[in-house]
């Protein structure tokens, strides 16, 4: 059974490699359930910038960025402004860092989380879509929905460092949109645990 | 289901070990991984390099990285604290296993591994025991990630001799499983094209140089080093060449394409392993690198690099000048040229404009055909210049209506479209409707279609992948090129002085001119029945034959005929009925092979039972695969073969080109059928992907390479 997963998890991948997420593209339209049972589809969002975060606490390099508190301050300061933050959580069912909704509810409230809603995405649909790699793998969407910046949150990929201290990629993104200037780097490897598929 | 079972009781075991004895969790989390300093000597002398390792010994199912981690984890860092006098060297890294996921491939080592490392001991140092200590970091991951570390340390003496230690056999049999930096092979890296913005495909090949040319390669792969600036992607597929080996790999960018690249060739054959050092450059300029070939893999690949837009215009305009002369197109152009010879004396005006109705007509009918797959493409289908092929009904109409022009052309029946009613066969120096040269150009552009000329694939190819307004120019440009000589002559008539008067001769040109698009009916009716299907190309080649009567009885008694015109109306109609109900329904022979539809899942199940499979994506129209099919798989030792190591034989048929197929081809990088692949019985087993064009060799041999 597993290998069956996995055998199609491969072919969704081969297929979607034609079809995925590309800076300077439009971002491909989503469907998910966040863990309060509210359907969100990407496109609701148009007009506005929206952030997407891979999300698994479980992986240090996520961990760090959480228990610094940092993730939580970017996330509130990035609300604030009006912008949409999905956070994404790809992992399979099968794996102990996956979470149901109730213990993704508790999560979200332990760690005082400010995102617009967490996505649970155990199916990989949305992960693959984007071509999601690593936790955390950040992506941001401009107000016409063509993506601006694919890669990694900042420029320390090691899960010790306090990443206030970091140059963080995302806010940078995301001001330069605001200010209409080219994003750069719009395009960042992305550091991390994988993404467990 | 019941490994993670296991997974989970020993979670929980752990757990409650650490809650019983109190432990801190983290320590007790972090305990997955041991590591130890290990070196080659107890004693060594002044000025000498000792051998060190740092042994890694990983808990069941626990795994480290190497020095690219690949598209996640960490890769191990060893920061030494050593006295003065000894200098550490670069880290020698064993060959790593690649990991799944397909989604996030990393580079690691599982169970253990010793990373080496050369000490350098300075010729002035002072002879004694010397502390070497290092504080070792890595990420250790299973189901999950946890960053760990610890403090190595050892002791070595030097003194005034060299004594190999215990661990001296260990290390140099991890030495031995490092890269060779022999030149048993000659690398060349290129790019071959673009997929998206950012992704490319690079091509790694390797000949095996005339020193060792024994290694066996059952298996190639290619672990890159790390880079921030770009990632070769964890998936490679291993290509068909005939000495050495070809790897197909997908490059994505970060902020530039690589110049060259290095990492690591891993050949596995007769059970061993070997690791070859690759440091190359990128060859083929990719900023001129066209998008994959949609039509004709064959002439891409010799055709890949430096396309720029122009240049594959004038490739278009080109392709649609020689569309003239292919066999399909040349009688239609032949006769308009001839048939404004004589007219053109008394009235070149008229002739003039003739010429530019039909440049239109043919025109027209090329933005027709680009705005189809302009629209296929934006429906999110796949298009190609082959698509039509894809439409059986298509294809019989069309051969339907080359046989037809055929037989006008042997002056069978007249066809009487835009002017005026011919009164005997033959009369080309009648005068041409507006709406005649108007369908001319159709006409030609209709008939092009099944031709493909030399240039035009390349063009064509190129355009399939570029954006709407590409497809129009390219389109136009092969319009351009198929209309201009006739557009030229209509305006130049002079230039066709050295044709003898008008006269009995045209009439035998005009019939020796029926010959070619007859032959081009017959290639046709091959493709719109299948060559493989005998019986239902004999009910179709009889129809024709029959419609061939019925046009002659059409052409001799009613449009020439005096008398009982409606009685020959109502016979040759009959007729046509008669040998339509005649030749339809088609019948299919069968097969030997026991042949089952392909699906993906077919092939997992296939493969999850121990079966290996084989794949023929085929197609009607697709000759190669016909031929291979009778050549190399439908053939006594195949099947006995196929038959012996219980294999499951699955075909997808890509008539009708389905997406499903389209996407598995893709994945194989080919734009169309043939491919022949033979999985492994085992689970999710990369298949050996065969050439396009086989002998029964070559699918024996993958066959019982894949039955290994």
């Amino acid at each position: 059974m597993k290998r069956l997963i996995a055998f199609f998890g491969l072919m969704a991948l081969v297929g979607s490699a034609f079809a995925a997420a590309e800076v300077g593209q439009p971002a491909p339209d989503f469907t998910g359930t966040d863990i309060n049972g509210k359907t969100v589809h990407l496109s609701d969002y148009k007009g506005k910038l929206v952030i997407l975060e891979s999300y698994n606490q479980d992986c240090p390099y996520c961990h760090n960025h959480f228990k610094t508190g940092a993730m939580q301050e970017l996330q509130k300061e990035m609300t604030a402004k009006g912008i949409i933050w999905l956070m994404v959580n790809s992992v399979n069912p099968h794996n102990s860092s996956h979470r149901t909704p109730e213990q993704a509810r508790a999560e979200w409230a332990k760690y005082k989380m400010n995102a617009t809603a967490w996505i649970d995405d155990g199916s990989g649909d949305i992960g693959r879509l984007y071509g999601m790699l690593t936790t955390p793998h950040m992506f941001v969407i401009d107000k016409s929905g063509v993506l601006v910046y694919d890669g990694a949150i900042d420029d320390q990929p090691d899960p010790f460092h306090d990443p206030h201290k970091a140059h963080n990629y995302v806010r940078d993104a995301v001001e330069k949109t605001l200010a209409g200037e080219k994003v750069a780097p719009a395009k960042t490897k992305p550091y991390g645990c994988a993404v467990k598929y | 289901m019941i490994w993670s079972i296991y997974i989970y009781v020993r979670i929980f075991r752990i757990l409650f070990i650490a809650l019983a004895l109190g432990w801190p969790l983290a320590s007790a989390r972090a305990a997955h991984t041991q590591a130890q300093l290990v070196l080659a000597v107890d004693s060594a002398r002044r000025g000498e390099t000792v051998l060190a390792g740092v042994h890694l010994k990983m808990e069941p199912g626990w795994h480290t990285y190497w020095k690219n981690p690949g598209s996640a984890g960490m890769t191990t860092k060893i920061e030494w604290q050593l006295p003065a006098g000894v200098t550490a060297g670069d880290i020698q890294w064993p060959i790593p296993e690649k990991l799944p996921p397909d989604e996030v491939i990393t580079y690691a080592y599982e169970n253990e591994v010793v990373l080496l490392v050369p000490l350098k001991l300075a010729a002035d140092l002072k002879p004694g025991a010397l502390d070497l200590k290092a504080k070792v970091s890595w990420l250790e991951c299973k189901e999950q990630c946890i960053p760990a570390g610890g403090d190595v340390e050892a002791t070595l003496n030097v003194g005034s001799e060299t004594k190999p230690s215990a661990d001296a056999a260990l290390l140099k049999e991890w030495q031995a499983r490092t890269p060779r930096v022999d030149k048993a092979f000659s690398f060349r890296v290129r790019w071959e094209k673009k997929v998206d913005n950012d992704t490319r495909t690079m091509i790694i090949e390797g000949t095996q140089t005339a020193a060792d040319k024994s290694l066996a390669i059952d298996k190639a792969e290619f672990f890159p080093d790390a880079s921030d600036e770009f990632e070769i992607q964890g998936a490679t597929e291993k290509l068909p060449v005939s000495s050495g080996f070809a790897l197909r790999k997908l490059v994505k960018e970060f902020s530039q394409w690589p110049s060259k690249i290095s990492g690591v060739i891993v050949i596995q054959g007769n059970g061993q392993t070997n690791g070859f050092e690759l440091n190359e450059p990128v060859t083929g300029d990719m900023a001129q690198v066209s998008a994959p070939v949609a039509a004709t893999p064959t002439v891409a690949a010799t055709a890949a690099p430096n396309q720029s837009l122009i240049q594959m215009l004038l490739y278009a305009f080109v392709g649609g000048l020689i569309l003239n002369i292919m066999p399909c197109v040349l009688p239609v152009i032949a006769l308009k040229i001839l048939g404004f010879v004589g007219e053109a004396r008394n009235d070149p005006r008229r002739v003039r404009n003739l010429g530019m109705v039909y440049t239109l007509g043919v025109l027209v009918s090329f933005l027709v055909l680009a705005g189809a797959v302009i629209a296929l493409k934006a429906a999110g289908h796949k298009a190609g210049w082959g698509l039509q092929f894809g439409n059986t009904h298509f294809l019989v109409a069309l051969t339907i209506l080359v046989f037809l022009v055929a037989l006008n052309l042997f002056g069978v029946f007249e066809v009487t479209l835009g002017g005026r009613a011919m009164g005997a066969a033959g009369e080309l120096a009648s005068k041409h409707g507006v709406a005649g040269a108007f369908f001319n150009g159709i006409l030609a552009t209709v008939l092009a279609t099944p031709c493909t000329a030399p240039f035009l694939s390349i063009a064509l190819g190129f355009a399939f992948a570029q954006s709407a307004a590409i497809i129009l120019l390219v389109f136009l440009s092969v319009g351009i090129g198929l209309a201009l000589p006739y557009l030229v002559l209509s305006f130049q008539p002079a230039w066709l002085k050295f044709l003898p008067k008008p006269g009995a001769w045209m009439e035998r040109f005009k019939i020796l001119m029926g010959f070619p698009m007859l032959a081009t009916g017959v290639w046709l009716l091959t493709l719109a029945t299948g060559v493989s299907d005998k019986n239902t190309m004999l009910s179709f080649g009889l129809f024709l034959v029959v419609l061939a009567m019925g046009v002659w009885i059409w052409g001799e008694f009613v449009q020439r005929g005096t008398k009982r015109r409606g009685l020959a109306v109502a016979v040759s109609i009959f007729v046509l009925v008669i040998g339509g109900v005649l030749a339809f329904p088609m019948t299919r022979g069968a097969d030997q092979i026991q042949w089952q539809p392909w699906s993906s899942a077919a092939v997992a199940q296939a493969q999850s039972e121990g079966h290996p499979v084989l794949v023929d994506f085929t197609a009607d129209w697709c000759l190669t695969c016909q031929v291979n099919k009778k050549v190399a798989i439908e053939v006594p030792s195949v099947r006995d073969k196929l038959k012996q190591i219980g294999a499951v034989n699955l075909v997808g048929d890509y008539t009708h080109q389905p997406d499903a197929i389209t996407d598995e081809l893709s994945r194989f990088h080919r734009a169309g059928v043939p491919l022949v692949l033979v999985f492994p019985g085992k689970p999710n087993a990369e298949p050996v992907v065969l050439p396009e064009v086989l002998t029964s060799g070559t699918v024996l041999s993958a066959l019982d390479q894949a039955s290994k």
